[in-house]
């Protein structure tokens, strides 16, 4: 149906302001692409540009093999959803979803079909005669998902659809959404800045922070190892920890340091340094790790255990999030409720160093990726 | 206490506020139906004691008739004997009002509706600046347009034509009228106009399909406005137009107060006469400036 591929896409506004910046990317049929990044990230530009509701200034945009550039956005073949619904005022919920259709010459008797269809599928058949200020937030939102998959198009496009709904709403709608695009088997471009979102329903997800992407993955690859600091901060709640410091030893045993930390590196990971420019003995890293990788129950062992004094201890219903002082800074930790700590006590956390990440302390780049 | 004060200070002030503005209307529509005689008595009755539909009859048959300051004299009984020399101009230049001001009120909807969709929607380069500029021809009062627009209406051979009318009243009120749509279009979210062109709507599609309902309200504001505008207009028909070819009914009302003896109660009738059609659009569109269709476009 549609394959959509961006070469060295740039967007710039009239007034200078660059959007997006050499965009490649290639969002293959039927995928579930989430474009994931904070306000501002050329996320939503890229979906306009898609929609053809922007133009591209630089570059080529294709579905499947044909140039989309100057394809004006009611000849694209796709379907959008927007934050704000922008369901029409003036239309009855029927006309809504019957819109689209007329527009392009469909016939009466099969629009009337797929509209009563779409409405059985998100279960607002008796909404079909009222207008969208008499209904409320979450079944306007069905409404705007009807009114565009009654279309069928090639591609479905989503800007944020969820985030005017509350979080219990949020969670059923995208459980729902997910069940959409296993039935309708199209190709999904889904624009969002929650994470946890882009994890569930992500086959990739692309991160992009001021108009470049900054890493393409699968969910796990996004979250297990992350290109930089941009990245590892962006998913994982709480956010990752991070502590700077300098690395020691050599491909025998390379160890993290700080103050009085040592942290033994991996095998794997110390080899992979050891062939990185003048020796990795000396180097000013970033150590990464995410709040759910320590285990407060192990026995302590040598080069594995992170000691501190608890700042702060935070019940979250199921676990309970640890602030612990580790060498000056304040790192966040998930653990299990049963442990029974205070505040001010001293703990001794194993860390799984497995999982760790590693940066270059001034690029941010991930040294696990070079 | 305060509470009731208040109420009967408010009340007192509606009344009065009230009289001043029904007042002038309410003699213009009562003298129409009272004789030359009866009009002139003191104090004056504001309801009509002897009404009559004399002063409505003889502007009709006003056309049928020459009147010339020998022959009016002897005149019309029921006007007290004098009907102005201009009356059979009257229904003539009402006709001619009534085609300038909806040819003024067409061409200003098709001129301003997609000027101000294009202003209010799509980013252009110069878009605010070309918003602004617009707005200064506003500034300017229509006398000091006044020799301009005749040299121009006299280098096209528009004079004494109706055309040079909807040409000058078009340049007067196209730019306020796009100003009152670019501002309701701007009220209207963007989405949907993104939303409509992904549905598969050309701009003009959208514009028309999307837009142009939303914005009745704004749209029956320019009608009126533009309607008015032109019905009203004295200035620029006094310079541009000559004859009774072309005049249009203020022209005409106001010869009716240049002969030497002048008729109120006719004059008064011609003045209810004017004030119909300007009511009738009002009372058609009345039902139609109804607020809060947007409601429910958007999160809420």
């Amino acid at each position: 149906m549609a394959r959509i591929r961006f070469e060295s896409v740039g967007k710039e506004y009239p007034n200078g302001f660059v959007a997006l910046e050499n965009l490649s990317l290639e969002i293959a049929d039927k995928e579930f692409v989430v474009l994931l990044g904070p306000s501002g990230c050329g996320k939503s530009t890229t979906l306009n540009l898609i929609a053809g509701l922007e133009d591209v200034t630089a570059g080529s945009l294709y579905f499947d093999s044909t140039l989309m550039n100057v394809v004006p956005a009611h000849r694209r073949d796709v379907a959008m959803v927007f934050q704000s619904y922008a369901l029409y005022p003036h239309k009855s919920v029927y006309e809504n979803i019957a819109f689209g259709l007329r527009m392009r010459g469909h016939p009466k008797d099969e629009i009337e079909k797929r509209v009563r269809e779409a409405a059985r599928a998100l279960d607002i058949v008796p909404l079909l005669e009222r207008r969208p200020h008499q209904l409320s937030g979450g079944q306007r939102q069905r409404v705007a998902l009807g009114r565009a998959l009654v279309r069928q198009p090639a591609a479905f496009l989503m800007d944020e659809p969820l985030s005017n709904l509350d979080a219990a709403l949020r969670i059923a709608m995208r459980a729902e959404i997910k069940k959409l695009h296993q039935t309708m088997r199209t190709t999904f471009v889904y624009v969002t800045h929650d994470q946890a979102e882009a994890l569930t329903l992500a086959d990739r997800i692309v991160v992009m922070r001021e108009g470049v992407i900054q890493q393409i993955g699968t969910p796990e690859e996004i979250y297990d190892r992350p290109r930089n600091t941009f990245v590892a901060s962006f998913l994982g709640n709480p956010p990752i920890n991070y502590l700077d410091g300098t690395l020691a030893g050599d491909s025998g045993g390379l160890r993290f340091e700080r103050g009085a930390l040592s942290l033994a590196l991996p095998p794997a990971l110390a080899q992979r340094l050891a062939g990185q420019g003048d020796g990795p003995s000396g180097r000013q890293v970033r150590l990464g790790l995410r709040a759910e990788d320590v285990d407060a129950r192990g026995a302590p062992r040598e080069g594995e255990t992170l000691r501190g004094r608890i700042s702060s201890v935070l019940p979250v219903g199921s676990d309970q999030y640890l602030g612990v002082e580790v060498e000056g800074a304040t790192l966040f930790f998930r653990v299990g409720r049963e442990l029974r700590v205070h505040e001010g006590e001293n703990v001794a956390l194993s860390v799984n160093m497995n999982r760790a990440q590693l940066f270059d302390s001034s690029s941010g780049a991930s040294l696990l990726w070079q | 206490m305060r509470h009731v004060g208040r109420r009967i200070f408010l009340f007192a002030a509606s009344a009065v506020l009230l009289v001043y503005v029904l007042a002038p209307v309410a003699w213009l529509v009562s003298s129409s139906f009272q004789g030359e005689a009866e009009i002139t008595s003191r104090p004056p009755h504001w309801i009509p004691r002897q009404p009559t539909l004399e002063n409505f009859e003889a502007i009709f048959q006003a056309r049928d008739k020459k009147v010339t300051y020998e022959t009016r004299r002897a005149g019309d009984p029921a006007t007290g004997g004098y009907i102005p020399s201009t009356a059979r101009n009257l229904i003539p230049s009402m006709w001619n009002s009534l085609l300038v001001a909806l040819a003024v009120v067409a061409l200003n909807l098709l001129v301003a509706v997609p000027a101000a969709y294009a202003m209010a929607k799509i980013r252009f380069i110069g878009r605010s600046t070309s918003i602004y500029f617009m707005l200064t021809t506003r500034v300017i009062p229509d006398i000091a347009l006044v020799v301009p627009f005749f040299l121009f209406i006299r280098t096209f051979g528009l004079l004494d034509h109706l055309g040079s009318l909807v040409i000058t009243y078009l340049a007067i009120t196209v730019p306020f009228s796009i100003f009152i749509l670019v501002s309701y279009f701007e009220s209207l979210p963007d989405e949907l106009d993104k939303a409509a062109r992904v549905d598969g709507c050309s701009r003009l599609q959208t514009m028309m399909r999307v837009y142009v309902p939303l914005a009745l309200p704004a749209l029956v504001a320019v009608v009126l406005f533009t309607f008015l505008s032109s019905w009203n207009e004295f200035l620029l028909a006094l310079m541009f137009t000559q004859t009774p070819k072309s005049q249009t009914m203020p022209i005409v009302v106001a010869s009716f107060a240049s002969d030497f003896t002048i008729s109120f109660a006719f004059i008064n009738a011609a003045g209810v006469l004017a004030v119909v059609p300007p009511v009738l659009m009002a009372v058609i569109f009345e039902r139609y400036i109804v607020s809060g269709l947007t409601a429910g476009a958007v999160k809420g």
